[in-house]
């Protein structure tokens, strides 16, 4: 493995006793994109959770490009080179959308100008230009979604975690996000871990698949592969259309 | 940028119109008022500076006020007024005698560094953690002042402190704190502040350090607290500790709030509004009581009032007259062709 992947070892999480991951590792290396998939409450999230430094584990490791970076605070995980995305928006209502993306760059120690010149690029990137003085609360759905990830990449981390990035997006929106996300690896050098329940979106994009249920990881691979994977269908359709 | 600019001229132009007004008309009465009005605007653009860009009400203000008071007057009463006024001082306070501009300046600062040791493990709290330590910390503030003879004369009236202030003083250190809230605003640390304030967990997700970036916006707010503090006790001359308590912290926190806690003009427009209704009510309240409209005098009528002003626009507009955007950023919008960069 090269040693500049992002490293999830062995990773379990308790919620109460409740055993929310069990022993799962994952690797994202640089410039690749990986789904992660599984039905509702297959710990998905938990796992970005996990990683970002925003629940803690029981057991198990992270490392960033060969430094442990277990259990730090998430700041301190995100000036490493970790941005996220969250499963419902997490925009800064009050603040402008040129602001809310300024605040990872700003973070991240560049000055003033710089912040708003990288945010200025970034908005052009993703066609919200017309927005920038817009507050962030003010948006459509489908644009807050765009300017959490633009958020996301002004912190030009090294990896990013998006969690659900096409909910509540329409087909056009969602296929407008695939065509950005598809070319976002190898522009800006950085591994996609992806979370998202839109197979087809999910098939088109990812080069690597890691399933996920009931907190267990059943299966991880190529996605061509997953597809057929029988575990798999048990897990998405249930038994009987396993052995259909 | 543009509008920032244009946001500090309306502002302050607002500021020295009321000044000028004041000074044209010449009567005392309004002399005063404009004065304290500029002490009012120092002390809630303070609060403003922490509350506005944290979103944490903070009860404990009015402390590093008191801190600015007392510390101006050790360094101010000529000598010989000490040995009256504070018998029990330490002999090495006896002899300082500052100029008061200077004293003004370093009470500031006196109170800046006491905050910035007393509030630091207190950042990391938010919601209502935050707001019973805080007021909880503005007791332990008015408890020392009340009870260190040596320093306060005690829970007793300190007198002879040097009249310092007249309102071009007050109005200088108001314009100040105006320049400093947008300033700090529009700064890195505000910027990153004021995400935190809308979502704790997406701001330490893009790498802000929300305790830090809080004790900086605190010990800046205690600044100019101690600062409006020190304009104060140069302006009214003698003064005890209930001075700097509950009844001060409301009638600030109503200005602030009224006007809008986010914004540096609902800070300003707050304390307008709020000063007008206080001295309007005032005066009702004499006219009142000379009038013998009832057999008791009519007490309390202003802080009743002021109090349900406060309930309404909390109820009625929760963000207070101006939540979200500053008046230049509002007329710019109104107006101007959309701005492309701030």
């Amino acid at each position: 493995m090269a040693s500049s992947s992002l490293k999830a070892v062995n990773i379990s999480v308790e919620f109460s006793g409740l055993r929310a991951l069990d022993d799962v590792t994952l690797t994202v290396d640089p410039e690749e994109i990986v789904g992660l998939i599984g039905p509702n409450g297959s710990g998905k999230t938990t796992l970005v959770n996990a990683i970002t430094g925003e629940v803690p584990l029981v057991h198990g490791s992270v490392s960033l490009r060969e430094e442990a970076i277990t259990s730090l605070p998430p700041w301190k995980i995100a000036l490493k080179g970790i941005s996220r995305s969250f499963q419902i928006v997490r925009l800064f209502n009050n603040l402008t959308v040129i602001e809310n993306i300024e605040s990872a760059s700003l973070a991240h120690g560049d000055s003033l100008r710089v912040a708003r010149g990288k945010s200025e690029r970034l908005l052009d990137e993703f066609g919200l230009s017309n927005r920038a003085e817009e507050l962030g609360g003010a948006l459509s759905y489908g644009d807050k979604r765009r300017v959490e990830i633009a958020r996301a990449l002004a912190a030009d981390p090294s990896f990013l975690l998006l969690d659900e990035p096409a909910a509540g997006m329409n087909e056009a929106e969602t296929d407008a996000l695939l065509h950005t996300l598809s070319r976002i690896p190898r522009d800006r050098k950085l591994g996609l871990l992806i979370i998202d329940h839109d197979m087809s979106l999910i098939m088109r994009l990812c080069h690597r698949l890691h399933v996920l249920a009931s907190g267990r990881t059943i299966a991880a691979g190529k996605a061509d592969e997953i597809r057929r994977d029988p575990a798999v269908i048990e897990a998405y359709l249930g038994a009987k259309a396993a052995h259909a | 940028m543009k509008r920032n600019l244009l946001t500090f001229f309306i502002l302050g132009g607002l500021i020295l119109l009321a000044v000028v007004a004041s000074q044209v008309v010449g009567i005392r009465l309004y002399d005063r008022v404009a004065t304290n009005l500029c002490i009012s605007l120092t002390l809630v653009l303070g609060l403003q500076v922490f509350m506005g860009n944290s979103g944490i009400l903070s009860f404990a203000h009015i402390g590093f006020m008191g801190i600015g008071a007392y510390a101006s007057a050790l360094l101010t009463i000529p000598t010989m007024m000490k040995g009256m006024a504070l018998p029990d001082l330490y002999p090495f306070l006896k002899d300082v005698q500052l100029s008061p501009y200077i004293a003004i300046a370093v009470s500031g600062l006196v109170a800046a560094l006491v905050a910035a040791i007393v509030s630091y493990p207190l950042m990391r709290l938010s919601d209502a953690a935050a707001v019973i330590t805080s007021f909880a910390l503005l007791v332990v503030l008015h408890t020392v002042m009340t009870h260190w003879s040596a320093l306060t004369n005690g829970p007793r009236t300190l007198f002879g402190v040097p009249k310092a202030t007249d309102v071009k003083l007050a109005a200088l250190v108001a314009l100040l704190a105006l320049v400093t809230a947008l300033a700090f605003k529009e700064s890195r640390t505000g910027k990153l502040l004021r995400a935190s304030r809308d979502d704790e967990r997406a701001a330490a997700a893009v790498g802000a350090r929300i305790p830090q970036l809080r004790w900086r916006a605190f010990i800046l707010a205690a600044l100019f607290t101690g600062i409006g503090g020190a304009l104060w006790g140069h302006f009214i001359t003698s003064f005890s500790p209930r001075a700097f308590y509950l009844k001060e912290t409301f009638l600030i926190l109503s200005m602030l709030v009224i006007g809008g806690a986010n914004t540096v003009t609902g800070a300003v427009i707050g304390t307008f509004i709020v000063t007008a209704a206080y001295e309007s009510l005032r005066g009702i309240e004499g006219l009142l009581n000379e009038a013998k409209v009832s057999s008791q005098p009519v007490i309390g009528l202003t802080e009743i009032v002021l109090a349900l002003a406060m309930m309404a626009i909390l109820v009625l507009r929760p963000g207070g007259l101006f939540p979200t955007r500053e008046i230049g950023a509002l007329l710019a919008r109104r107006f101007g062709r959309p701005e492309k960069s701030g």
